[in-house]
C-alpha cells in the first residue's frame, strides 16, 4: 500500500498520516456533517468534533495535474508552492511564520486531481487561518524574482523524489505507458523540461482560472460550533466573486489492446516488479469489489500475496496490491513486488499471476472474505482518530463523487459477494488491460569512503 | 482475583488548564474507574505500579471504539552484544514468530480476522510491543499480545527467515542516498560506542545472530520490572483491573544485571564521500549531542528551532531553500536518547550545489553562536512550541507513545502543564549560551552521498 504515496507532493517534507487505503465511510457521518454553499458558489463541508481543542481547516481546489496540458506540466504543484509566497498584504513565507506562531502547522498538496491546503490549529485561532486562506485565493502576488527561486525549490524536489528513486522512476514511466490520451499520463510534479519552460504568466493565467470559489470548497473539522464558525468564512470569503466554472472534461483512455512492458535500467539494488491494470473508480460500484481484492491481495501478513511470494515461495522481500476508488477519473489496480536477491523477475511474475488467475477461478471462502471485511472497517474506524484524517476522506470523496458517498462506503463493502470478486477479477484483471513494469538493476558505482585526512571543508569558502 | 492493585497515583492532566484541574481532579475521584463521556476532550491519566515493578499508565478515551497498547522494554540496540549486532531488533521481532500455543500464521490469521495490528520493534534505546484493536476483540487482542510477550518460542525456521528478509532490506536501503549517509554518520560519529551499529544490524553480524542468542537476550531483557506499559482508548479502570491485571500479576520479576553504557565519539573533523551515479548531494553534518535528560533541553530546542528545526520558520530554510532554491528539505535536529545523542543538519541538493549549502550550514552554526536570536525569533519559536503542544497528544496513538515517552524519561504526568513554563523561561542570552556550548561548527563529521565528480568533491 506504499506505492501511492507519491501521489500526493506536499509542499515541504512534513510527516504526512495519510491512509490511503482507508477510503471509507462510516454509516451515520452524513447526519454530523452540515452543508452549504456560500451565495459566490463556495462549497463548506463542517463537521463538529470536539475530541480536542483543535481544527483542522482545510481549503481545496479542483485543479490538479489532471488540469495541465503537454508542455506544461508541473504547473499545478509549482502554483502551489507559489501560494506561500505572499499577497497584497503579507510578505513571501509569511504565511507560515504566522501560522506557527499561533501554533500550527500548514502545509499544502497537489494530486491528479485536487491541490490542497490546510492549516492544524487550536480551536480559538481559527480566525488566523480562515483570513490567510481566504486573502491567498484572490489576492496572491506573483513575483518573478520568487517564481525562479521556487521552481529551483521543485526541481530539488524531483530530484529527491524521482529522480534518483529507481522505484519512482519506474511508475513514472508506467503510468506514461499505460496512459497515452488521459494527462495521468504525466506526473504530477512534471517533467524536468517542463518545470524550466514554465513562466510567471503560465502561473498568473492558472490562477485565475482555478482559484474562485467555484473551483474551490472548505472542509472544516474540529472543536468548534457552526454556528459561530459560518458567520466569519462567510465574511471572510463571501464578497469574492464566483468566478468560471473551469472546464472538467478530459478525454477518456481509450481501452487497452494489449499488453504493454517497459523496462528501466537504472542503477540499484534489487529488481523491482509492477503491474498497472486499468479500472474504474468510485463512479462504479465494481470500485468496492476492487476494494476487497486488494484487501484480500495484500493487506496484513495473513493476505494471499503474503501468503504465497513471502513465505511460501519465498520470492520477494514485500509485495503489494495497490488501490484506491477515490479518483476523479479511472486510474490503475496496481500490483507490485520487491524481490529478494537471486531470485527471477519471470518467476516473481508468474507467481502474481497465479494469485490473479486463482482469484477468477475460485470463489474466495466466507471466512477469509470475511477477515478482509473486518480489516476495512477496522481501518477504517482506526482512520476517524484523526480529525485531519476525516476531513482528507471527506474531501477525497467530495473530489471524486460527493463526500456523501463516504457514508455507502462500509455498506457497501459489506455486500461484495464471492461472485463479484470472481467477475470483476475476470473483467479488469486481465494481461491485456494491463502495463508491466521491470525495474533491472544496474551494479552501482563502488562507494567507497575517500581517502582519510582530507576533509573537504578546509577548500571551502566559508 | 484479590484486589492488589490499587492505581495510586490520580494525576492528568494532559489538556486540563491549570484553572480547570482542581475541580476536574474532585470529580475523579468522585467517579473513580467510571469516566463518563464528559470527559473525552480531557483525557486523565493514571499511573500504577505493579508488585511486580511493572509500570502501567492508563488513559480513558472514549471517542472511538478502540484501544492502543504500547509496551516499552529496556532492551534497546545498545545493549546488543559485540558480534551480535541486530540481536535486539531480532529479538524484538521474534516476538511475533511464534508461542507456545500458536504458530506464526495462526497469529497472522488471528490479527487480521480482528483487523487488528501487532508490531514490535526496536529502537537503539528501547523496544516496543504495539497492539491496536477494536473494543470488541479487546479480549482475544489482550491474549495475544501477553502471550507473544511472555511464551515466545522463537522458532529456527522463522528466525531464518526474519535474518533472510532483514539482510534483503539492508540491501534493498542502499538505493536511498539519504540512509546510506545517515547510516555513515552514525557509524562515523559514535565510532566504537553502543549507538555506533544500526538498530537492524549488518550484514556481517546478522548471520551470526543465533536462537540460542535471542532466547538470552529475551531472559535477560523482558521482564516487568523493566518495562512500561500503557493503555489508552475505549477501556476503563475497571477493565484494566478486570481483563488485563490478571496476565500481568502473573508476569514475573527477574533481577537484571546492569550494564554500563560506555559513550565514546569521533572527536576529530571527519568527511566522508561516497560516490553514486546520483543527481542529488544527500548532506549530513553534524557532531555529538545530548541526553534526553541534559538541564538544558528546553534552551536547545529553541535554539534547533531557530536554527533548522521550525520547519517553515527556520533560518536554515530562509537561507538555503527561501533566498537560494538549493533545496527542497533541509533541517537540523538533536536526537537526545537515554545517553547523548547527535546533532545533524540534513540537506539534499543537487550536486554541483553541495559546497555552496555544506558552506551555508556551517555559517549559520557560527552565526547563531556569535550573536543573540532576535526577540521576534525567540517569541515566534516559543509561541509554536507551546501552542502546538496539543498536537502532540490529539490521537490515540500520538497520546500512547507521548505518555510512554513521559515515563521512560521521568517527566511526570504533569509534564503538558509544566511545559508552557519551561519554554517560556528561556532567554536570548540562554540560546546563545547553549548555542556556544552544544554546537561546534569547527568540528563536525560531514558525510557525502552523491555523484562526488558533478559535485567537484573527487
Amino acid at each position: 500500500m506504499r506505492l501511492l504515496k507519491k501521489y500526493l507532493i506536499t509542499v515541504f517534507m512534513l510527516p504526512l498520516l495519510i491512509l490511503f487505503f482507508m477510503t471509507p465511510s462510516e454509516a451515520g457521518l452524513r447526519e454530523q456533517i452540515f452543508e452549504t454553499v456560500l451565495s459566490n458558489g463556495l462549497k463548506v463541508i463542517l463537521l463538529e468534533n470536539p475530541k480536542a481543542p483543535l481544527v483542522t481547516f482545510q481549503v481545496w481546489y479542483r485543479v490538479g495535474s489532471r488540469n495541465e496540458s503537454w508542455g506544461k506540466t508541473g504547473l499545478s504543484h509549482v502554483l502551489e508552492h507559489m501560494m506561500f509566497k505572499g499577497t497584497e498584504k503579507i510578505g513571501p513565507e509569511e504565511f507560515s511564520r504566522i501560522i506557527q506562531e499561533n501554533g500550527g502547522n500548514l502545509n499544502a498538496f497537489t494530486s491528479y486531481d485536487y491541490t490542497a491546503y490546510f492549516e492544524n490549529i487550536s480551536a480559538d485561532r481559527v480566525q488566523v487561518a480562515i483570513d490567510l486562506e481566504a486573502d491567498r485565493m484572490q489576492n496572491l502576488v506573483l513575483r518573478e524574482e520568487d517564481f525562479r527561486t521556487e521552481r529551483m525549490v521543485v526541481m530539488e524536489e524531483r530530484r529527491l523524489r524521482t529522480e534518483d528513486n529507481p522505484r519512482a522512476i519506474l511508475i513514472e514511466q508506467v503510468m506514461a505507458t499505460a496512459f497515452q490520451i488521459h494527462p495521468y499520463r504525466w506526473p504530477i510534479i512534471g517533467w524536468m523540461g517542463d518545470l524550466a519552460r514554465l513562466t510567471l504568466a503560465d502561473l498568473k493565467a492558472y490562477y485565475q482560472t482555478y482559484y474562485n470559489p467555484i473551483n474551490a470548497f472548505l472542509v472544516v473539522v474540529g472543536d468548534f460550533k457552526k454556528e459561530e464558525l459560518l458567520p466569519k468564512i462567510e465574511k471572510a470569503f463571501g464578497s469574492y466573486p464566483k468566478g468560471v466554472v473551469p472546464d472538467q472534461k478530459r478525454d477518456k483512455e481509450p481501452p487497452q489492446l494489449g499488453e504493454r512492458r517497459i523496462f528501466v535500467k537504472k542503477e540499484a539494488q534489487l529488481p523491482f516488479l509492477v503491474m498497472g491494470y486499468h479500472v474504474p473508480n468510485l463512479q462504479d460500484p465494481d470500485s468496492y469489489v476492487l476494494e476487497v481484492i486488494a484487501t484480500l491481495l495484500s493487506e496484513g501478513k495473513s493476505s494471499r500475496l503474503y501468503q504465497a511470494l513471502v513465505r511460501e515461495k519465498r520470492l520477494v522481500l514485500s509485495a503489494d496490491a495497490d488501490y484506491s476508488l477515490l479518483s476523479r477519473d479511472p486510474r490503475l489496480f496496481y500490483l507490485s513486488a520487491d524481490l529478494l536477491p537471486g531470485k527471477e523477475v519471470a518467476e516473481v511474475e508468474r507467481a502474481l499471476d497465479q494469485e490473479i488467475e486463482r482469484l477468477q477461478r475460485e470463489l474466495v471462502g466466507r471466512q477469509e472474505l470475511e477477515k478482509a471485511k473486518n480489516q476495512l472497517e477496522a481501518l477504517f474506524i482506526f482512520g476517524q482518530d484523526s480529525i485531519f484524517n476525516q476531513a482528507m476522506l471527506l474531501a477525497r470523496h467530495e473530489i471524486t463523487l460527493s463526500w456523501k458517498a463516504v457514508d455507502d462506503y462500509l455498506p457497501s463493502i459489506r455486500k461484495v459477494t464471492p461472485e463479484e470478486i470472481q467477475r470483476v477479477a475476470k473483467k479488469y484483471l486481465t494481461p491485456d488491460n494491463r502495463t508491466v513494469g521491470i525495474l533491472i538493476p544496474l551494479p552501482p558505482k563502488e562507494g567507497k569512503p575517500a581517502p582519510e585526512g582530507s576533509p573537504i571543508k578546509e577548500k571551502m569558502v566559508r | 482475583m484479590r484486589l492488589f492493585f490499587r492505581f495510586l497515583i490520580l494525576q492528568s492532566a494532559i489538556r486540563i488548564p491549570k484553572w480547570k484541574l482542581l475541580v476536574v481532579l474532585v470529580f475523579l475521584l468522585l467517579c473513580m474507574g467510571l469516566l463518563n463521556s464528559a470527559l473525552q476532550a480531557l483525557p486523565p491519566v493514571q499511573r500504577a505500579v505493579l508488585p511486580n515493578g511493572l509500570v502501567l499508565l492508563v488513559s480513558e478515551e472514549r471517542s472511538l471504539p478502540f484501544v492502543t497498547l504500547q509496551l516499552l522494554v529496556n532492551s534497546g540496540s545498545w545493549k546488543d552484544p559485540a558480534g551480535e549486532e541486530g540481536l535486539s531488533y531480532l529479538t524484538a521481532r521474534g516476538l511475533l514468530l511464534g508461542t507456545s500455543k500458536r504458530q506464526v500464521t495462526a497469529i497472522h490469521e488471528e490479527l487480521d480476522f480482528m483487523g487488528a495490528s501487532l508490531s514490535s520493534s526496536a529502537g537503539r534505546d528501547y523496544a516496543t510491543l504495539n497492539l491496536r484493536v477494536l473494543k470488541k476483540d479487546l479480549d482475544k487482542g489482550w491474549d495475544l499480545f501477553i502471550e507473544v510477550l511472555t511464551q515466545p518460542t522463537f522458532p529456527e525456521e522463522e528466525i531464518k527467515r526474519e535474518v533472510e528478509k532483514t539482510l534483503a532490506a539492508i540491501q534493498s536501503a542502499e538505493d536511498q542516498p539519504d540512509e546510506v549517509a545517515e547510516k555513515e554518520f552514525r557509524k562515523t560519529l559514535f565510532s566504537n560506542s553502543p549507538y555506533a551499529h544500526p538498530v537492524v544490524g549488518t550484514k556481517e553480524s546478522l548471520p551470526r545472530l543465533t536462537r540460542e542468542a535471542m532466547i538470552r537476550f529475551y531472559r535477560f531483557c523482558y521482564h516487568p520490572n523493566n518495562a512500561i506499559l500503557t493503555v489508552v482508548g475505549d477501556i476503563s479502570a475497571e477493565e484494566v483491573k478486570s481483563k488485563l491485571l490478571p496476565s500481568l500479576a502473573k508476569w514475573p520479576t527477574v533481577e537484571i544485571p546492569k550494564i554500563p553504557f560506555k559513550t565514546s565519539f569521533e572527536k576529530e573533523p571527519k568527511t566522508v564521500k561516497i560516490d553514486r551515479g546520483i543527481t542529488q548531494a544527500n548532506i549530513v553534518l553534524g557532531h555529538v549531542g545530548v541526553s534526553r535528560d541534559n538541564p538544558d533541553y528546553y534552551a536547545l530546542t529553541i535554539m534547533n528551532y531557530i536554527l533548522g528545526g521550525g520547519g517553515f520558520s527556520s533560518r536554515l530554510v530562509e537561507e538555503i531553500r527561501n533566498k537560494r532554491g538549493l533545496a527542497y528539505s533541509v533541517a537540523s535536529y538533536f536526537d537526545p536518547g537515554k545517553y547523548p545523542g547527535s546533532f545533524q543538519i540534513v540537506l539534499q541538493t543537487k550536486n554541483a550545489s553541495a559546497r555552496e549549502a555544506i558552506s551555508i550550514s556551517i555559517q549559520e552554526m557560527e552565526r547563531i553562536q556569535k550573536e543573540l536570536v532576535s526577540e521576534k525569533e525567540l517569541e515566534g519559536a516559543k509561541k509554536y512550541l507551546i501552542g502546538s503542544f496539543p498536537m502532540r497528544i490529539n490521537t490515540q496513538g500520538k497520546l500512547t507513545h507521548f505518555l510512554t515517552q513521559v515515563e521512560y524519561y521521568g517527566l511526570g504526568l504533569d509534564y503538558p502543564e509544566k511545559y508552557p513554563s519551561l519554554i517560556q523561561s528561556i532567554t536570548r542570552e540562554e540560546v546563545l549560551r547553549v548555542a556556544k556550548k552544544y554546537l561546534h561548527p569547527e568540528n563536525t563529521i560531514l558525510i557525502v552521498v552523491a555523484n562526488l565528480k558533478e559535485a567537484g568533491m573527487e
